[in-house]
């Protein structure tokens, strides 16, 4: 390790005159973060178009129902179903509804009463939860009515459910934990690789292999300033999750930080391993992303792993990101302990060997 | 090897391939310690390859190299404490000032406490850098960028340098300071190789080699190497022909000669080789005649750059000779 604590503190220089670096490291996060972590995925006031052809007060009770739910927000009234029709292609409504000119008789006849619901079924969450929704409320009502006509007090099943964890069922609790993975796999594995990639590229390497350092202190002196800088970041990024975004961690900080450093060097391990093929800096960019952009939809971030297809879920199971969402999201959300997370420890630490081992290997191989 | 004992840098017999170019081959030379050996030869002649391999930076494809007596293949971490590298480009940190990049380097060769900073002011004092101290290596121009190359390059006190075309680049005035460094080095003993493309410098060199299409053509001290028979054959002399109008007038009445055998501007002169028993004031006759101008003609000797020209040829026409036959 000759000369691990000059390459230490040349690096450490070097990172903090970078104000490029510094500035991508420390605020494009943050940005990231803001961005992603106010979407909110849950679905509300979908813009939709009435075509009522009853026009009772059966009718308008209907569409003040559907309105209570708040899933729908009414945007206009049309006249006839080509009309209908047409505010949904032109994208001014996302649900229809046509209320036949019989209903109301059929309503007071105590005859079962149609209505027709439109769905624009391009945006598959805003579809099934407005579906979902409209049947909901219409099954609801029918029950209601026949147990008042079978004089029964209480339906035949009721459920009981009980949300753990995220009671609200907010779409930032669960997002945000997984977004900090995300983030930080972003630009630890590319601080990483362009930290070597710059001294090949300007042929610094070249003059700092004639001298006598060993190329193992050129790694750990390189990659150790940039494993505090992505841990500054990490902390950033979790004091903003809990501040911000008020998604409190309930389970144990100090096992999330300490899983971090197992994940961060997997990262490192794999940027090195980018900078053992790229020879420029934008040839690391594309390599990263080329890996990174799969291994992101893969990990469980995006998709729901249980969605995947069977092969597909099996690679996700190689992939450090999946494991150290599930970790994060443990921690986070359930207060997850070592022992319930064990499985992807375990998976997680032995990924990061495999990395750590094979970029040892193929920079040594670059050296020679 | 004379009274010096153990050469300073040794290459027996190295060849480099990469993939089916042959970047070298089977190149030997020997330089005695405390010499300066000059190498020469077109872009991409295998100078800079041969240099890398010396240092350590290549494995050579066959044959074995010495550096201080040390062996490339088996010695080389040895190797590294007692060399010094200037490559051909700038290659230190061009985002840490002049005194940052002398301190990493001199901690990278194990210096500490005060012998670093003692060996970094003598590197600096050497160097006349000490007005740039605190300035961003980016920020120096060339000479003053390849000054510090060679400061860094010295702080441990290498046995042997290694400057790849050290004054390529720069001009004249810093050129001259550096080749006056060079000269106090080797006076202390240091061993030098440097690879250049400018003639008043191989002119300079104790030994200079002639690299061309990865093979040493020739190797020797300057005033061998302008007495070599192959550079003025037999029966050929060398003139100089001034010519004050310009010497691009003369220029194709000289080529229609017959008796002249090549010919090279220099300013306002042409140089001639050129064949017979003629004189000089028939060829200053035969050129005004055929020019119109007033030429005055004077015997000279060859320059290195001459001795170089000549062996290229010579070397083509081997090859062109040979590959004529094969086909």
């Amino acid at each position: 390790m000759r000369g691990l604590w000059a390459v230490l503190r040349k690096e450490a220089l070097q990172m903090l005159r970078d104000r490029a670096t510094l500035f991508f490291a420390l605020f494009i996060p943050v940005f990231q973060l803001v961005l992603f972590g106010t979407i909110d995925s849950t679905v509300e006031r979908v813009p939709t178009v009435v075509l009522d052809l009853s026009r009772t007060q059966e009718s308008r009770a209907l569409v003040d129902d559907l309105v209570n739910t708040s899933l729908f927000a009414i945007v206009g009234h049309v006249d006839s179903r080509a009309a209908l029709r047409r505010e949904i292609v032109a994208g001014h409504a996302q649900v229809g509804f046509e209320v036949p000119p019989d209903f109301a008789r059929r309503r007071v006849a105590g005859e079962s009463a149609d209505f027709l619901i439109l769905i624009d079924g391009s945006d598959s969450t805003v579809s099934s939860q407005t579906l979902a929704a409209a049947t909901g409320l219409a099954l609801t009502r029918s029950l209601e009515e026949s147990m008042r006509a079978a004089r029964l007090a209480a339906p035949p099943l009721r459920p009981h459910p009980v949300m753990l964890f995220n009671p609200d069922s907010r779409s930032a609790n669960l997002l945000v934990p997984g977004l900090v993975a995300i983030l930080i796999t972003f630009s630890a594995t590319i601080l990483a690789a362009f930290a070597i990639v710059r001294e090949r590229e300007r042929g610094t390497l070249e003059q700092l292999m004639v001298t006598p350092v060993s190329p193992i202190a050129v790694v750990v002196g390189k990659l150790v300033p940039y494993l505090v800088l992505a841990y500054v970041q990490l902390t950033i990024i979790l004091v903003l999750m809990t501040t911000v975004f008020r998604v409190p961690i309930h389970g144990s900080l100090t096992l999330l930080l300490a899983l971090s450093v197992v994940y961060l060097c997997a990262l490192l391990a794999l940027g090195l391993l980018i900078s053992a093929r790229a020879k420029t800096q934008a040839e690391a960019i594309q390599i990263a992303m080329g890996i990174m952009m799969p291994s992101i939809l893969l990990s469980g971030y995006i998709f729901p792993l249980a969605s995947l297809p069977g092969p597909l879920r099996a690679l996700s199971q190689i992939i450090p990101a999946t494991h150290y969402i599930a970790i994060s999201r443990g921690i986070v959300l359930r207060a997850a302990t070592f022992h319930d997370l064990w499985e992807h420890v375990a998976a997680l630490g032995a990924i990061s060997a495999v990395l750590v081992a094979a970029s040892a290997r193929a920079f040594k191989k670059t050296m020679s | 090897m004379s009274a010096g004992g153990v050469p300073g840098i040794e290459a027996r017999a190295i060849s480099r391939d990469f993939g089916r170019f042959r970047a070298l081959d089977r190149v030997s030379l020997t330089v005695p310690r405390g010499e300066i050996y000059g190498l020469l030869g077109p872009n991409g002649s295998g100078k800079s390859t041969l240099i890398r391999i010396l240092c350590g930076l290549l494995a050579p494809s066959e044959g074995a190299g010495s550096v201080d007596g040390l062996d490339v293949a088996t010695a080389a971490e040895a190797i590294r404490r007692r060399i010094g590298y200037v490559p051909q480009r700038f290659s230190l940190y061009e985002d840490l000032s002049v005194e940052e990049n002398l301190d990493f380097f001199s901690a990278v060769y194990g210096l500490a406490g005060r012998r670093r900073i003692e060996r970094r002011e003598w590197a600096i004092e050497l160097t006349a850098l000490a007005p740039y101290r605190e300035r961003l290596a980016g920020k120096l121009s060339g000479g003053w960028k390849q000054r510090l190359s060679l400061a860094a390059a010295l702080m441990h006190e290498p046995r042997v340098l290694f400057l790849d075309e050290p004054t390529a680049g720069i001009d004249p005035v810093a050129r001259r300071e550096l080749w006056n460094l060079l000269f106090a080095l080797a006076g202390e003993g240091v061993t030098m190789l440097v690879t250049t493309h400018y003639m008043d410098e191989a002119e300079r060199c104790g030994t200079v080699a002639y690299l061309y299409l990865s093979q040493l053509l020739v190797a020797g001290r300057p005033d061998e190497l302008l007495a070599l028979p192959e550079v003025t054959p037999a029966g050929t002399r060398r003139v100089e022909a001034a010519c004050a109008q310009g010497a691009a007038a003369v220029m194709s009445a000289a080529r229609a000669l017959a008796y002249v055998i090549e010919v090279t501007i220099f300013g306002n002169a042409l140089h001639l080789l050129v064949g017979g028993g003629v004189d000089d004031a028939a060829i200053a006759a035969d050129l005004e005649r055929a020019s119109g101008a007033r030429v005055e003609v004077r015997p000279i000797a060859p320059t290195l750059e001459d001795v170089f020209v000549r062996l290229t040829r010579a070397q083509q026409e081997a090859s062109n000779n040979r590959s004529g036959r094969a086909a």
